[in-house]
């Protein structure tokens, strides 16, 4: 990463709790390992419990330290997941694409989340996958990142089932997109979440979560240091935080959306 | 299916009573702790049961491999005895255990000889010197004639002579226990051996497969023939040893000293037996210490685990379960898919379709004979280990003792286990190393984050593989202390960097490096050579082994029962609300308390009924003694605790039964009249025989039975989406929402007509009104008499109340409604005839008629005429009113003749807006649609008393208005009513006159109504259908009852129930499908519990053929298999030759 690097002048910085929650196999950990590493791997171990890894992210006025918690994301592990996304200020609620049911089991950690995790938490929702729609060659043309492999609308699976090439031919050819555009981001405008599309595979849009998450974080809850940021401090800030930010997330999304070319 | 439920029924929940003791499982006689505490002292299948044990002394003979005399003098090694020990043998139904560890598990045996434990296993494990023999290892049991105090047996083994051909040289394994003990004692025991040697002899044939799949075997046989070079001419394949002898096994063989590793365990085996013969003497443990060479490995894992019992009890469940579901889908298997590139990625074995194919096979199987487990992931990480050094049979038994015993509760659906043994690893943390543990909660960093991983996939994805497999060599024969020891060696190694860590990251980091770095030497720096030859590896398990040597099962035991409620609770808790906040949008017309009592009140209605089911599976065990062994090896032990909702998968479906329990748990009218009268269930008493009773008698004992009423079976078919899966919570809660939800006097009427449209097409027939008649009275026959329940809904106290002041009671006038509910819905019904006359014109002279009638005779007669239309066979009230009698007599005939609409040859429906007319052309059925129908479902309690208390109020006291234009509660639903009603009701004159006639006539009529009854009660008996009468409730009644002292409603109440069952003895054909539907819902448990029957038939059958082939083999073999009774120095010689 670019931005991670390019540490010349000492900005203040400071640390943040992310969490990743979603369905298994909708490549949670692909994307951190996209964001963490800018690499991806095809045949990803499951993540048992859940991975941990960090990324710092460079906004013009600070550097965003970001503890990444990537977690399991099998059904039955979901009983772990308050372990995980206790005192998270960030979340990432990922579904698939091409699988409408990971939609709903993301309003579900939507949900969840909202009930139980701090009350400031800023979550966005990211639909993974892109590279399996046709939306992949637009986006794919986007000239975010040199990674190495961009295969123009890549058809192959990043670690799922054989049985989507198939959805994929009963689809127009080449687009296995399930969950459209439009329905993801007016649930995610419902509800005050920031939106995107990505592709670990082809690193589409990646970054650009990280980038809004980092700048949806509240000033005022983000102190050096791990320990203060999470304590009590930031449930007080909760009310405030909201108005205020969800105008620039919007404004974030909807430029987003707007460079892919969605048609929404 | 049927497979799965037997399954399901199988496994009910997850944890094993030895290390959750509850007192619920001390009910039986079993007393199941001390056989679970033997079971897992030597690691036995769950079947087996501690049947005698006595003081003994292994006398080993001097190994025959030192001593160069050949097979000759026997008698001589035998008596130039070499290791002799004393302690204890036992004697199970297939097993025979001797270990040094002098405890016991007789009944009368005090808890703590039960568990009082020493040494490394700390009995968890085959601990201790001595053997676990299954007793179809034993070839030949000889008493010794000794001196004559003491009594000796030598026993002969299988060992190394199973194979096709001994050498010259081979030598029978032999050995000698003396028993001590009063002669009574031993000659106790020895008829105890007797008896099981002879029942075990037909599993040979097992032993032989399951021998052969032992590299040992071929090991020692393979040393052998080498030396003989070739005398066989086929070279015999050596046994699959795991994916390692196709694609190497991981480590370099050479620096893990493979072959002299080998060497010494090739020294062990030959001199103290192999696989199932195996005797354990100190070097066995120490060898195991050390690190198992690559090819036995499998092997000694199996058996120190005790999965080499399982698949000898079973050899071919594993591949009978891939091919019984072969080309089946599951859930299970879409996430196995998933996960099967991703399994050990980087070892090569798992890049190629053979490791790959096997793991899917392995995990796909396991899935199916444990569906409450199903798959897990983490699984696929230990199956891929497991599968480096094992066979794919070998892997799928020792998987299932991994879930069941070893692991319990880690990959269950809600992995409860993984959760509650984190909880105990910290507390032990806390206890072990306080400033530690201090510093990592000032840092907030959450120490199950990083040790969950360890313990869910046993190391093998946190440390390299070679040293994982070292962890897990002693794992499998000490147990899950193992798992603790080494985490806590881990946390006390790295104790000064960890001080140093500020948060998650560093402290993740921290360990990770040392987890890199295991290899190392762990003093680098030293002088001294030999410490600097120490890795670091093996300052892990000298710390994890001898620091933390007090780690023992019995502390993790003490420390899960600390922790476990909180665990649960917290999991209950979470699922609760997922579960409440994912039931959709219908969900959202009920409050979240109410959600909240729905959720709790279907499980614990599943939860009782899954206890009940429980006892009647014990009581059913208990009736087949003699068949003492289950029917399934697999799955998890048959005493554990039972369905909670943390524990895994309980039961998400409710079958009728349980549903009318939750019914009857939220209203009243859905509780029964009598404990057990109005339970139906011919088809389960038929085939359940006395179990059932049985259960019903333990299970009921406090609490009301629920009623059961065809109109609950309407509203069961109503609300389940699948009929033959029962009621979800989903199902529930929408039905309930439709109900419940925003008050809607409409919706209700709909929803009621809905319930007995049962073609679907807007219509319900003749029989469909009579039966809505029925629901109606079923449904109020509790709701007015506000006296039963202490809780009294306020409607009932506002009725009751104006009723004191009318000398009307409720009861009655709702009668009268039903009443002229039924005339009423004739009148207007239309025919049913596709072609008949022009309809309105039929319907007019229809109406016409009928009012002309009612004009004619007295309103009441002819009402009474429809009841007794449908109450022939009704049970009812003693009569109070006589004096109606004749005249009622004296109108029938004459009614029923002028009402052409009583004519069961003329067919006739009413439709939507004729039952909406009629309900709401009657003051009372309105108010019972409006209010009571929807609120005498009671979810939480204190939902909106005031408001209700206040509409009530409002329409009662206008009640008798009978002329004024009904009130309603809310302005809007009035309008509604309203609307509908004037665009609705035909030119009415009739009507309302019929309505003034009604209420006017309303005691007099009720009194008919009761006595009608009655007289069919009286032909009932007659008829010898109806049940005993029951006057339960009377004194309840008589309070505020206006007529004579009576128990008039009340029997009204059994008449009407005992009414619905004359209905379905009326009508033979509706009756049987309905039998046959409710077959399938009640009989989801009897199905189940016939499969089981059955296939344990089916098993216990294949044991006699098997027995019976032995037999005759053995037979033809002339000596062999026979049993002497020697005065001499035999005392009983079971043997075989082969």
């Amino acid at each position: 990463m670019s931005e991670s690097t390019s540490t010349n002048t000492p900005k203040p910085s400071s640390s943040v709790k992310l969490v990743l929650l979603g369905e298994a196999a909708v490549g949670k950990s692909s994307l951190v390992l996209r964001f963490v590493n800018n690499d991806f791997q095809e045949n990803k171990e499951p993540t048992i419990g859940a991975a941990f890894l960090t990324q710092k992210c460079s906004l013009p006025t600070r550097t965003i330290k970001f503890e990444i918690w990537d977690t399991a994301g099998q059904e039955r592990f979901a009983s772990l997941a308050p372990m995980y996304y206790r005192n998270a200020q960030a979340a990432l609620v990922v579904y698939d694409v091409t699988k409408p049911s990971s939609l709903t089991k993301a309003k579900h950690w939507v949900a969840e989340l909202q009930r139980q995790a701090s009350p400031g938490i800023v979550i966005a929702l990211v639909g993974n996958k892109l590279d399996l729609t046709n939306d992949a060659d637009e986006a794919s043309g986007e000239p975010r990142t040199d990674s190495e492999q961009q295969p123009p609308a890549a058809t192959t699976d990043e670690d799922d089932t054989a049985g989507e090439p198939q959805e994929e031919q009963d689809a127009t050819p080449g687009d296995a997109r399930k969950v459209s555009t439009r329905e993801a981001s007016s649930y995610a405008d419902e509800e005050g979440l920031l939106f995107f599309e990505t592709s670990a595979k082809t690193g589409v849009n990646v970054v650009e979560v990280f980038t809004a998450i980092a700048n949806a974080i509240p000033e005022s809850s983000l102190k050096s240091g791990r320990g203060a940021g999470a304590g009590t401090g930031q449930t007080t800030l909760g009310g405030g935080r909201p108005t205020e930010d969800s105008r620039v997330n919007l404004g974030d999304r909807t430029t987003a959306t707007a460079k892919e070319g969605c048609a929404c | 299916m049927m497979q799965w439920s037997s399954f399901v029924q199988k496994a009910q929940s997850l944890i094993d009573p030895a290390n959750f003791t509850l007192p619920t499982l001390t009910a039986t006689d079993r007393n199941p702790s001390k056989a679970s505490l033997f079971r897992q002292q030597f690691r036995l299948p769950d079947s087996q049961n501690p049947l005698q044990e006595i003081t003994a002394e292994l006398i080993l003979p001097i190994p025959h491999t030192s001593s160069s005399t050949s097979s000759g003098d026997q008698p001589r090694n035998l008596d130039r005895a070499g290791n002799r020990y004393a302690g204890r043998l036992h004697l199970s139904e297939r097993f025979i255990c001797f270990t040094t560890q002098p405890t016991s598990f007789a009944p009368s045996a005090t808890h703590s000889a039960s568990t009082h434990w020493a040494g490394q296993t700390n009995g968890t494990g085959p601990f201790g010197n001595g053997f676990t023999l299954p007793l179809c290892c034993i070839r030949r049991v000889e008493r010794l004639n000794s001196l004559s105090h003491v009594f000796s047996l030598a026993l002969t083994t299988w060992n190394g002579a199973l194979g096709k051909q001994q050498g010259p040289g081979f030598v029978p394994q032999r050995f000698t226990i003396q028993l001590v003990g009063s002669r009574q004692a031993c000659e106790r025991f020895c008829d105890g051996l007797k008896k099981g040697l002879r029942e075990c002899m037909k599993e040979i044939e097992s032993l032989r497969v399951v021998v052969n799949d032992c590299y040992s075997e071929y090991l020692l046989s393979g040393a052998k023939s080498k030396a003989q070079d070739g005398d066989n001419a086929e070279v015999r394949q050596p046994p699959d040893a795991g994916l390692g002898m196709i694609f190497r096994y991981p480590g370099d063989a050479r620096k893990l000293r493979d072959r002299s590793k080998m060497r010494l365990w090739g020294e062990y085996l030959r001199e103290n037996g192999r696989n199932a013969t195996l005797i354990r003497q100190p070097t066995f443990h120490k060898l195991i210490r050390v690190g198992l060479p690559n090819r036995l490995r499998g092997e000694i894992w199996e058996l120190s685990s005790g999965s080499l019992y399982l698949r000898l009890r079973s050899p071919n469940l594993y591949t009978e379960t891939l091919s019984k579901f072969s080309g089946r889908e599951s859930l299970a298997i879409d996430e196995i898919e998933k996960d099967l590139n991703r399994s050990l990625p980087e070892y090569a074995g798992f890049q190629s379709e053979e490791g790959i194919g096997r793991l899917r096979r392995v995990l796909t199987a396991y899935s199916w004979t444990n569906a409450e487990i199903g798959y897990c992931q983490a699984m696929n990480i230990v199956v891929a280990a497991l599968l480096i050094y094992m066979s794919e049979t070998q892997a799928f038994f020792l998987l299932s003792v991994l879930c069941d015993r070893l692991l319990p509760g880690y990959y269950s659906t809600t992995m409860y286990g993984t959760l509650l043994d984190q909880k105990v690893f910290e507390s032990l943390v806390e206890k072990t190393m306080p400033v530690l543990w201090d510093h990592l909660t000032k840092s907030d960093v959450q120490l199950s984050v990083v040790s969950l991983p360890w313990f869910l996939s046993l190391y093998i994805n946190s440390m390299p593989l070679v040293f994982a497999f070292r962890v897990l060599d002693v794992f499998f024969l000490e147990g899950p202390k193992v798992l603790f020891q080494v985490g806590l060696a881990i946390l006390r190694i790295n104790g000064e960097e960890l001080l140093d860590i500020q948060d998650d990251g560093s402290f993740i980091s921290v360990l990770k490096s040392y987890f890199s770095r295991l290899d190392e030497s762990a003093h680098p720096r030293s002088e001294n050579p030999k410490l600097r030859a120490i890795t670091r590896f093996q300052e892990l398990m000298v710390v994890a082994f001898k620091e933390f040597s007090g780690i023992t099962h019995q502390s993790i035991t003490e420390q899960r029962e600390k922790h476990k409620d909180a665990v649960l609770e917290n999991i209950e808790s979470f699922a609760k609300r997922t579960s409440i906040r994912n039931l959709g949008p219908d969900s959202k017309k009920l409050s979240m308390d109410d959600l909240g009592v729905i959720y709790d009140r279907f499980y614990e209605v599943l939860y009782e009924h899954q206890q009940r089911q429980r006892l009647l599976d014990e009581e059913k065990k208990r009736q087949q003694r003699k068949r003492a062994e289950r029917t399934s090896i697999l799955g998890p032990p048959v005493d554990r605790e039972v369905g909670r909702v943390g524990l895994g998968p309980s039961p998400s479906h409710m079958d009728y039964d349980a549903f009318r329990d939750f019914l009857a748990a939220t209203a009243k009218w859905a509780v029964g009249d009598t404990p057990g009268s109005s339970r139906k269930e011919p088809n389960v008493e038929q085939n359940a025989g006395s179990f059932r009773g049985f259960g019903k008698s333990l299970a009921w004992n406090n609490k009301s039975e629920p009623a059961d009423h065809e109109f609950m079976q309407r509203l069961f078919q109503k609300w389940s989406t699948e009929l033959s899966e029962g009621l979800s919570l989903q199902n529930v809660v929408n039905g309930l929402a439709r109900l419940k939800g925003p008050r809607d006097i409409m919706n209700n009427i709909n929803y009621f007509f809905d319930l007995y449209d049962d073609n679907g097409n807007g219509t319900v027939d003749r029989e469909g009104i009579l039966r809505m008649s029925e629901a109606l009275l079923f449904l109020s026959r509790r709701g007015f008499d506000g006296a039963i329940t202490p809780s009294e809904p306020p409607e009932e106290v506002g009725e009751h109340d104006r009723f004191e002041q009318d000398k009307l009671s409720t009861d009655e006038r709702f009668l009268g409604s039903v009443s002229s509910f039924i005339r009423r819905c004739f009148e207007y019904a239309d025919p049913s005839k596709p072609e008949g006359k022009p309809m309105p014109e039929q319907n007019d002279t229809d109406t016409e008629e009928t009012t002309e009638k009612l004009d004619a005779f007295a309103i009441g007669d002819d009402d009474e005429e429809d009841l007794i239309d449908i109450g022939d066979e009704a049970k009812p009230a003693p009569s109070n009113l006589k004096k109606q009698d004749t005249v009622t007599q004296h109108n029938r005939d004459a009614s029923e003749a002028a009402n052409p609409a009583l004519d069961p040859n003329n067919p006739l429906h009413i439709t939507l807006p004729t039952f909406r007319m009629v309900i709401l052309a009657d003051e009372l059925l309105e108010q019972f649609f409006d209010t009571f129908f929807p609120q005498s479902f009671h979810l939480s309690d204190q939902s909106h008393p005031t408001a209700k208390l206040t509409s009530l109020s409002s329409n009662l006291t206008t009640f008798s208005n009978i002329n004024t234009p009904k009130p309603h509660a809310t302005a809007a639903a009035g309008a509604t009513v309203a609307g509908a009603s004037g665009g609705i009701v035909p030119p009415g004159k009739g009507l309302r006159g019929v309505l003034d006639n009604i209420v006017s006539d309303g005691i007099r009529m009720a009194a008919e109504v009761k006595k009608r009854m009655d007289e069919a009660q009286r032909e009932l008996e007659r008829n010898a259908l109806s049940r005993p009468q029951d006057d339960d409730e009377d004194d309840d009644d008589e309070d505020y009852d206006p007529r004579s002292g009576t128990s008039a409603p009340a029997t009204i109440v059994g008449g009407i129930s005992s009414w619905g069952a004359g209905a379905y003895g009326a009508d033979p054909e509706r009756r049987s499908v309905r039998d046959t539907d409710r077959d399938l819902l009640e009989g989801a448990e009897v199905v189940s519990i016939h499969k089981k029957e059955d296939s344990s038939l089916l098993d216990d059958k294949e044991e006699h053929q098997h027995s019976a082939v032995e037999g005759s083999s053995s037979q033809q073999q002339g000596q062999s298999s026979s049993h002497h009774h020697n005065d001499g120095n035999v005392v009983s010689k079971v043997e075989f030759e082969l």
